[in-house]
């Protein structure tokens, strides 16, 4: 084979993508012509890090405080004088291959076929395998105690993309209150739309492709220092580490994993099941109550 | 170039925790407890005819602890019946067949000692089969619903299953041989067990702390040369923030001392195989404490 016809060949092969569609309800997506795939971009040059999209995040659905939909991460890169800083927002990926999807035992969670990973409260039992299987943290337990009473407790949630909004024509939540319209949301399979012309033009990334994920969430202008897994964890402030331990030690009975970093590992394995026991009686009450609303109305 | 320092982040809670743990650790008790249990009525070994039912009723009670844990482990319990229920199970999650298993296991152990009792030979092994292959299953699964994630970099191995069946094993001759001697003294003189037969089991078990310990090896090994998860699980997680349970607990306490023990010139000594017997059955679960909690310490900062 001469090299012409080498290159012509491997140029009109097919893809050979690799697809992973088992048990995730909708096949992938990404670039498939005739679908529709929701996408964002974020653009890291404009983000300015005043946390606008995570407040109005939390105002759109009353995420109850110490668990996130949206937040934005944000680091110190070198020293005085040469120094700035970098943000990085996260959200659900959205992924077009989603791990959490397919490890869901009741199809809890599943992926629409517009591609928003979505969560039915009504037939999420609590188990939190999604939140195992999910790669980027963008899962949560909703605690127990929510301002609005009637919101679902106790099942997990993240980020939907605002499909509420979405499909009354708006933008989400987030995409609307960036000031620096960092955020760009819209269908990346429609050549037209922002986001397609943007991803075709800039160079983009997105969180550990390696997984196999293919996240829907791409980052432009990302910085290995705030991407870096390692990093998250050994390069972070005393302060922020303390912020976290602090917040294990005042909000028990989650999910009975927590384990205090410089406190004895074995004392929070005996904490963690001191906690579940005592949560035993009280989630019975829970039952209590559903069989009594059942036989009494 | 100096490093960055990270200021602001989320953190969520650790999905899973100790009641998991324990969980891992009954269900592997038990499943290694059975093991021993079918010697005399699936593997036609006479001389573990004795112990059967009781290595099964020691696996049946084990069992019995796991749905009080799972299920208001759940943050909705009233709803686990979900996981088996037409429409909502999903095939693809390991999950979905483990609750089958967990259900179908210990009425399969019912079954199974119903004939031992009777002494119905042909049944006892038709259902001593079938509870076998469950038991192992049921174990098996709780290796595969961790190592199913490509994101949790010490569990996503395919020693994973390999490793707890192991531990299963040796943890489940532990726990018997502790629950047999403490049997022994209720048991009519020509009934008890033999301190023979106990020092057999004993050396059973040190061929599976031998097995266990190189599965250890190979998965150390590649976290040592892994990838920056497998790496950062190494060095945060089992070297420093979980190196009581794994080094200590599980290699040490659970392995390495029962092991010198079992080969030693005393191994045959009555004390020598109870010291080993218990320390194997507490270092087991040192091993689901690492597995399970500090699996997940780490994907809680990114
Ligand atoms: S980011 Fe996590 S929660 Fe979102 S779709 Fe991907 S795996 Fe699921
Ligand atoms: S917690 Fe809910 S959504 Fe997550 S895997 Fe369990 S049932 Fe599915």
């Amino acid at each position: 084979m001469n090299r012409v016809r080498f290159m012509a060949e491997t140029h009109n092969n097919e893809s050979k993508h690799h697809h992973r569609d088992y048990g995730i309800q909708t096949p992938g997506t990404k670039g498939v012509p005739g679908t529709k795939r929701y996408a964002m971009a974020i653009d890291l040059r404009k983000c300015i890090g005043c946390m606008s999209c995570v407040v109005a995040c939390k105002a759109e659905f009353g995420t109850p405080l110490g668990v996130w939909r949206t937040w934005v991460k944000t680091a110190d890169k070198g020293a005085y004088p040469n120094t700035t800083r970098v943000f990085m927002p996260r959200l659900c990926n959205h992924c077009d291959y989603p791990i959490c999807v397919r490890n869901c035992p009741t199809q809890a969670t599943y992926k629409h076929e517009d591609g928003f990973v979505l969560q039915r409260y009504n037939r999420c039992i609590g188990c939190r395998t999604c939140i195992v299987a999910c790669p980027y943290n963008a899962r949560h337990l909703v605690p127990e105690k929510r301002t609005d009473g009637n919101l679902p407790t106790l099942v997990v949630d993240k980020c939907t993309f605002c499909i509420h909004r979405v499909k009354k024509g708006l933008l989400p939540s987030c995409v609307q209150t960036c000031v620096g319209g960092a955020r760009i949301f819209g269908d990346m399979n429609d050549p037209e739309s922002e986001i397609a012309k943007l991803l075709a033009k800039e160079k983009v990334t997105v969180l550990k492709p390696s997984l196999g994920t293919e996240p829907a969430v791409f980052y432009i202008g990302g910085d290995f220092e705030i991407m870096s897994e390692n990093k998250s964890y050994s390069n972070r402030t005393t302060q922020l580490k303390e912020e976290f331990n602090t917040f294990k030690r005042q909000h028990p009975g989650d999910a009975f994993g927590d384990i205090v970093e410089g406190e004895s590992t074995m004392y929070w394995v005996k904490k963690n099941m001191v906690d579940f026991v005592a949560e035993i009686p009280h989630k019975a009450s829970g039952v209590g109550k559903i069989i009594k609303k059942l036989i009494f109305g | 170039m100096d490093e960055s320092v990270i200021i602001s982040n989320a953190f969520h809670h650790a999905p899973w925790g100790t009641p998991i743990t324990i969980y891992f650790w009954l269900v592997g008790a038990s499943a290694g407890s059975f093991v021993i249990s079918s010697f005399g009525w699936v593997f036609g070994i006479k001389r573990y005819k004795p112990l059967a039912l009781t290595a099964s009723v020691m696996a049946i009670f084990l069992l019995m602890i796991v749905p009080v844990l799972l299920i208001w482990d759940l943050g909705q319990p009233w709803r686990f019946f979900y996981l088996m229920l037409p429409g909502y199970w999903h095939s693809t999650a390991p999950m979905a067949w483990g609750s089958i298993l967990i259900l179908s296991y210990p009425v399969s152990m019912m079954v199974y000692s119903v004939f031992v009792i009777k002494g119905n030979v042909t049944w006892a092994r038709i259902t001593g089969i079938l509870a076998i292959v469950l038991a192992l299953s049921t174990h098996w699964y709780t290796g595969v619903v961790m190592e199913l994630n490509p994101g949790r970099f010490i569990n996503h191995t395919a020693l994973a299953p390999l490793l707890f069946l192991t531990g299963a094993f040796i943890s489940g001759i532990g726990g018997l041989l502790l629950v047999l001697w403490v049997q022994n003294f209720f048991r009519a003189a020509e009934k008890r067990i033999s301190w023979t037969l106990m020092s057999e089991m004993a050396q059973y078990m040190m061929y599976g702390i031998v097995f266990d310990i190189f599965l250890l090896w190979l998965e150390f090994m590649q976290t040592l040369y892994g990838n920056e998860g497998e790496y950062m699980g190494h060095d945060v997680v089992l070297m420093n923030l979980f190196s009581f349970p794994y080094i200590w607990l599980e290699a040490v306490i659970g392995l390495f001392i029962p092991l010198l023990l079992l080969v030693s010139p005393i191994k045959h000594n009555k004390v020598v195989i109870l010291a080993a017997s218990a320390m194997v059955a507490f270092g087991v679960y040192g091993m689901r404490i690492w597995w399970v909690m500090g699996g997940q310490f780490i994907q809680t900062f990114y």
